[in-house]
């Protein structure tokens, strides 16, 4: 065994490195240093400086707009932005690039490489996730948002929720029934539709801590193009798996640093507060040290696998289960430290951070209160810990499938088998 | 950029495994509940397998690779809760390598690589000391007591005569030779005694509560005992260090063997007619628990990896192993008794044997939150 990395990355890690310190602004202590105003228009320029030098899509083909290397060179991006507590990208680059762009590199049409990929990157398309519905949340293939093909066009009504960034978006890819004749899982077509129309409205959804991250999305008679399907009509249900496969890639070796730092700063919190000695802190400050390295030692496990070409299984739901767990227990630790000061915390927030507050952030009674609010979505978004131990108890460990009650075609779930018998 | 086993170590890993399902399957290993040592298993393992031999180097008569090997061994044979002294052998092993003089070496180890000889570390207790028993002491002997030396002379020829008693010797009735630690006059040392020398009495194995590894205790009264290395003190905690990360291997093995039984069975067992696997009550709880062995898996192998690297973040990563390892070994061996249900509570039945190797592993150089607490110390938290 082995973690050094090979030479070819040690010296793009030299050029990200020279990079960042080339373009990053004098004296940066990262985005959580900002005011709110300076942060906007950082945002932009820095996306703007990242697209001209292909930062953004380090392991695409050259042909796409890509940087034309591979994927330890983009793994070697996202660790040195990360220890540079430099954005990679703006939120919506993580549907667009992380999710949606990589998902057309493996399932997508030439047609549509060539068509999206170098508008993602440029920006003009910005994308979001049309996933989750009001009534299809861990049932993801309940979806009831429903698209007919009319002539050339898709017609597309119905709602999704829980779009993160979708206020910000001008394109969302959306799971779709076009069959309801046939088993849940066969009749959903993955969409690309634009925004920017009539038929699509987005209205913002204020979360627990008080931050507008996510959004609803109402289509009604939306419309896209016959081509914008990606993988085939009516099998949807892969490429939306396809995608979800992607969705934990570089996290885990980027996970580990975030929270390493983010760890740092509650020990420093502790020993303000003259708590870091204390027994229970004490023990559950080093059990979240030993947590924090044991994502590092996966995350190295994970690279290894990864650059075999395997792509995480069952290992992304261990993987998002020892993240999110972890990071309630920390925060509610955090709350603990405060002490009296949780009941009316003082300072600035955590910005709206999903995750750990971003470098640079004051470490404030309040950054860490909402830090402890965000921490309730971890086990939630991106499949809660049920359906990951669902997903791990069947697929791992091969326990056998709880009884089905929605096998048959989509229409008739939840319909009595038979009639029902009359009275008398 | 490789944090995995290889090819080569995944081999040895596959014929190790059907070595011990092979030779010593569960209803051998409660054959042997007595003194829990199989004489024919142990000449296997170190006349074919030579696994004694496997992180010594070659000047030393070692093969020459590394303590990650030994870790997949130690591993392995947790697994089956195998009845052979490995692990004991092992540590006592790394300690006359790293500590003793070059006679010392070519001296003792010939006999102890091949297993013609059997040597066990006493290095129980937190600090490498037995919890409770007070330090043993060593005087220098001067001309040697009157029962003369016990072993040939040479390089190891008792210049001390050790006093004090140990209580939790991990298989000393099988051991020929002890490494114990103990405090001279000019500070502490680790001490070679045989275990046939006069004024040493081994007692036991009595009333162990991990009957597939029991303790002996250890009295020792001016026994004749030569001290290893002849440099400065010994480093006690490198050689615990070693020996966390490979109980860790052996306790995330041992915790899967629990899982492993759990999940086998509640495929299997029918009640309100569905296998009791496809409730999520069981099937969560299981999967709960495949997270932590992941967990536990990828800190034992980073710690194998640093103590074979002879890495100094070594430090922090067995005590994280150590720590890993432990609760997760127990939470799946009191797991496995519970989707067992009442069978799992039986004599006959073998889950127990895992429980009480889990807890006393668990206690083995200190118990979990202790070796929170001196992580914390070491990373500077």
């Amino acid at each position: 065994m082995d973690v050094s990395y090979p030479e070819r990355a040690e010296r793009f890690r030299a050029d990200v490195r020279a990079f960042l310190a080339a373009n990053l602004p004098a004296g940066w202590r990262g985005l959580g240093a900002l005011a709110p105003g300076e942060r906007h228009d950082f945002e932009r320029a820095w996306r703007v400086t990242l697209a001209e030098n292909n930062m953004l899509a380090v392991s695409w083909p050259a042909e796409y707009g890509g940087a034309g290397l591979s994927d330890i060179e983009q793994v070697v991006r996202s660790e040195e932005f990360e220890r540079a507590g430099a954005p990679t990208g703006t939120e919506n680059d993580g549907f667009g690039i992380g999710l949606l762009g990589n998902t057309l590199l493996v399932a997508g049409t030439e047609e549509q490489k060539r068509y999206f990929l170098p508008r993602i990157l440029s920006g003009e398309h910005v994308w979001c996730q049309g996933y989750s519905e009001p009534d299809a949340g861990s049932d993801l293939a309940g979806v009831l948002t429903k698209a007919t093909l009319d002539g050339e066009v898709w017609v597309i009504n119905g709602q999704k929720i829980w779009t993160s960034a979708g206020a910000t978006a001008n394109w969302i890819f959306v799971i779709a029934r076009t069959d309801p004749g046939v088993p849940k899982h066969r009749g959903l077509t993955f969409l690309l539709v634009p925004i920017d129309q009539p038929g699509v409205e987005v209205r913002p959804i204020k979360n627990a801590a008080g931050y507008d991250l996510f959004c609803e999305v109402f289509f009604t008679d939306a419309r896209t193009p016959a081509g914008h399907v990606v993988g085939g009509v009516n099998n949807g249900w892969s490429t939306a798996m396809t995608l979800l496969g992607f969705e934990r890639g570089a996290e885990v070796t980027t996970d580990p640093i975030r929270f390493r730092r983010d760890l740092d700063r509650l020990l420093e919190l502790a020993r303000e507060r003259g708590r870091d000695a204390e027994p229970r802190i004490r023990d559950e400050l080093a059990w979240c040290y030993a947590r924090v390295e044991i994502m590092r030692y996966r995350g190295y496990r994970g690279l290894t696998r990864f650059l075999a070409g395997a792509r995480p299984g069952a290992d992304g739901a261990i993987s998002k289960l020892i993240w999110s767990e972890y990071f309630q227990r920390y925060t509610e630790l955090a709350m603990e430290i405060l002490g009296l000061d949780a009941l009316a915390p003082p300072g600035a927030g955590n910005g709206g951070a999903l995750k750990v507050a971003d470098a640079g952030t004051e470490n404030s009674a309040l950054c860490w209160a909402e830090e402890f609010l965000h921490a309730r979505a971890g086990t939630i978004y991106a499949g809660s810990s049920q359906i990951q131990r669902t997903v791990i108890g069947e697929q791992l460990l091969g326990l056998p499938r709880e009884p089905r009650l929605d096998g048959g075609p989509f229409r008739d779930i939840g319909k009595p088998a038979t009639a029902p018998a009359l009275g008398g | 950029m490789f944090f995995d086993y290889s090819a080569e170590q995944q081999d040895f890993r596959d014929s190790l495994r059907k070595l011990i399902a092979d030779r010593s399957p569960l209803p051998a290993v409660r054959a042997r509940l007595g003194d829990a040592h199989d004489p024919d298993l142990w000449r296997t393992i170190c006349d074919e397998m030579a696994l004694l031999t496997l992180a010594v180097p070659e000047r030393d008569g070692g093969a020459g690779f590394s303590l990650e090997e030994t870790a997949i061994a130690v591993a392995e044979l947790g697994r089956g809760l195998a009845p052979v002294p490995v692990f004991e052998a092992v540590l006592a092993i790394e300690a006359i390598v790293r500590t003793g003089t070059v006679a010392q070496r070519q001296e003792l180890l010939p006999s102890l690589l091949s297993g013609e000889r059997i040597a066990v570390a006493a290095v129980s207790g937190p600090d490498g000391l037995d919890q409770g028993a007070g330090p043993v002491t060593a005087s220098p002997a001067g001309p040697v007591s009157s029962a003369g030396p016990a072993s040939s002379a040479g390089a190891a020829t008792p210049g001390h005569a050790l006093t004090g008693s140990l209580r939790h010797v991990l298989r000393a009735h099988v051991a020929d030779l002890l490494i114990v630690p103990a405090l001279a006059p000019d500070g502490p040392g680790l001490f070679v005694v045989e275990r046939t020398a006069p004024g040493v009495t081994v007692s036991g194995p009595g009333s162990s509560f991990d009957l597939t590894r029991p303790v002996c205790a250890v009295a020792l009264d001016a026994a004749p005992a030569a001290r290893l290395g002849d440099g400065p003190g010994p480093d006690l905690d490198g050689l615990l260090d070693v020996g966390r990360t490979l109980l860790a291997a052996e306790m995330t093995a041992a915790a899967e063997a629990c899982l492993d039984a759990a999940v086998e069975y509640a495929k299997r067992r029918v009640q309100f007619n569905r296998a009791i696997g496809s409730f999520q009550a069981v099937k969560h709880g299981c999967a709960q628990l495949a997270v932590e062995i992941d967990a536990a898996r990828a800190a034992a192998d980073w710690a194998a990896m640093l103590a074979a690297a002879r890495d100094p973040g070594l430090r922090t990563a067995a005590l994280i192993a150590k720590a890993q390892a432990a609760d997760t070994f127990t939470a799946c061996a009191g797991w496995n008794i519970q989707v067992h249900g009442g069978i799992g509570f039986t004599w006959e039945h073998d889950a127990h044997l895992y429980l009480r190797r889990a807890k006393a592993d668990e206690a083995l150089f200190d118990n979990t939150f202790r070796h929170r607490a001196l992580l914390a110390d070491r990373a500077g938290l």
